[in-house]
């Protein structure tokens, strides 16, 4: 019978790899949208609000958001864990993460929001 | 003066590890190769949300900084990041098959094959960065 931790890093692990598969689509699409379909590689302010004025491309940027941030504080996690820590560093770890990940997720979604704002009022 | 490896901590055993060139197998390279990359990646994430914070400056304070991003030695930042992406990209994907129990027996096979088209989309890639 599996243990409770091993149960608990499987399940971390299918969260890692689920959000992986997420991001090759959605980080593949940010990147070709951002920065090769664009002339001169980088879009002007002008263009970044023509772009994300567009409400579907509005979730699409937060879910990315979401789901990097997801993947990445996981990853720190998993680095961090492999080191000889005690239970209450591991927990200070993972508390810190998810601080760190959820101020990331705030001001990404607030700055999308705003320029989606913008936007509409251009 | 190097301080002798027993003589360190855990943690920095742990770290030093990493780049021991004694250990040289695939297997260790991807695992290597992931940590130096998401870390790497996790902490471009975090400079480019504060870089992006740009955008509440409106168009003077985005597009001069975009006019310093366009500059020879950023877009060479930029092949490294796409570099970053491309292997730890590309090796996760090789991670989640085999952890899914498929090419368990070919991983090392399907590690190099994948890092030649991480090296062939780089290639196209930093042509894209430096030419459009």
């Amino acid at each position: 019978m599996r243990s409770i931790e091993e149960k608990r890093r499987s399940g971390i692990w299918i969260w890692q790899a689920v959000t992986g598969v997420l991001l090759v689509i959605l980080l593949s699409l940010h990147m070709i949208v951002h920065h090769f379909v664009v002339e001169g590689g980088l879009r002007t302010y002008e263009q970044v609000l023509a772009y994300i004025g567009n409400p579907l491309v509005v979730v699409i940027e937060i879910v990315f958001l979401i789901v990097v941030t997801f993947h990445a504080m996981l990853g720190v996690r998993a680095i961090l864990f492999d080191l000889p820590l005690t239970e209450r560093q591991k927990t200070l770890v993972t508390r810190a993460l998810t601080a760190v990940g959820l101020v990331v997720g705030a001001w990404g979604i607030f700055l999308a929001l705003w320029l989606f704002r913008m936007a509409r009022m251009a | 003066m190097a301080v002798p490896i027993q003589h360190k901590s855990p943690a920095a055993r742990a770290v030093q590890a990493w780049f021991n060139p004694l250990k040289r197998s695939a297997g260790f390279l991807a695992f290597v190769l992931m940590r130096i990359t998401g870390i790497g990646l996790v902490v471009y994430l975090l400079i480019h949300m504060v870089v992006i914070g740009n955008l509440l400056r409106g168009p003077a304070g985005w597009d001069s900084l975009i006019q310093t991003m366009k500059s020879p030695w950023v877009l060479a930042l930029d092949v490294v990041l796409i570099a970053g992406i491309l292997i730890h990209m590309l090796n996760g994907l090789r991670v989640t098959i085999i952890g899914l129990g498929f090419g368990t027996q070919s991983h090392k096979g399907i590690f190099w094959t994948l890092m030649a088209v991480a090296v062939l989309l780089l290639a196209y890639s930093a042509w894209l960065v430096f030419t459009k």
